[in-house]
């Protein structure tokens, strides 16, 4: 998460810099396209691990 | 893929939303905008016209404000001249077949409104029949609508996502999938204008922010796999 947080604090003084509207808001959109990414990739590594550990699997 | 975005509205300069929208417009060769009241301020739309520009776009949106639940009257009236008979439907009547059609709508009333019980008691989806069924009997698939509700009530941030979801909804086939969403992020990315920003290092960071979005698409594919081989 430190690399994220350095991209998208980067990201934010990029956006505060922008001088053109529809550029901030792809910064923005970009910003918040990354941190949508991060939240599935946890949903989804918790799916894994909840499926791991169902007893049911630990047969086979 | 081609968008052809078909705006009506009466007064078109003195709708804050349709101004937003217009300047939110993409800047793209595959994405065209079409405003009735301004091609035909007499009201007399050219139908042989209309139908030679309708062919050339696989993607047909039609952009107005929502009043008493329809169109303002020229949409309608384009509807009415231009959808005839042995071009849109009937005998030899399938040139908009498997085109894409869809709706923009903007919306004087919240969101909450729309459903039973609620100030409107129904859904857009129940309001908009109608056009689902010009749609169906054109041979067109109909997509979800944008809907855009109180626009003066949004906030800077919501304006800015919503530019965003417009642009996406134009451009992209599937507007809803996160895949789809990154791709036309990590090209909008590499096309951004360095020019507009200050810090010297832009181009990097953007060429970080590319490299960060298509890493977590491949962790994200993995962890969808290993799920799915844990599932057989």
């Amino acid at each position: 998460m430190e690399d994220e947080q350095w991209l998208i604090n980067r990201l934010e003084e990029l956006l505060k810099k922008s001088r053109d509207y529809k550029q901030k808001a792809l910064l923005q959109a970009a910003i918040n396209l990354i941190l949508e990414q991060e939240e599935r990739k946890e949903q989804l590594q918790g799916e894994l691990d909840g499926r791991l550990w169902n007893p049911g699997n630990w047969g086979s | 893929m081609k968008t052809l975005v078909i705006i009506s509205h009466p007064n078109i300069n003195e709708s804050s939303s349709q101004q937003f929208l217009v300047q939110s417009f993409p800047d793209s060769r595959e994405v065209s905008m079409h405003y009735l009241e301004g091609t035909y301020p007499n009201g007399k739309i050219d139908v042989k016209k209309e139908q030679a520009l309708l062919k050339e776009y696989d993607r047909v949106l039609f952009q107005f404000p929502f009043y008493w639940y329809s169109s303002p009257p020229l949409l309608k009236q384009w509807f009415d001249e231009v959808l005839e008979e042995h071009f849109a439907f009937g005998y030899r009547g399938n040139k908009l077949q498997g085109k894409e059609f869809g709706l923009i709508l903007i919306i004087g009333v919240g969101e909450k409104e729309y459903q039973t019980g609620g100030q409107e008691g129904f859904s857009i989806s129940e309001l908009t029949k109608p056009y689902q069924a010009i749609a169906k009997k054109i041979g067109m698939h109909y997509l979800k609508p944008l809907t855009i509700f109180q626009f003066p009530y949004m906030t800077e941030a919501d304006r800015m996502k919503l530019l965003i979801r417009y642009q996406q909804w134009l451009m992209i086939e599937k507007p809803d999938s996160l895949k789809a969403r990154e791709a036309w992020m990590v090209n909008q990315l590499e096309e951004t204008s360095r020019e507009t920003l200050d810090i010297a290092e832009s181009s990097f960071i953007l060429e970080q922010a590319i490299e960060k979005i298509e890493d977590n698409r491949i962790e994200l594919d993995e962890l969808r796999m290993h799920i799915d081989n844990n599932d057989q």
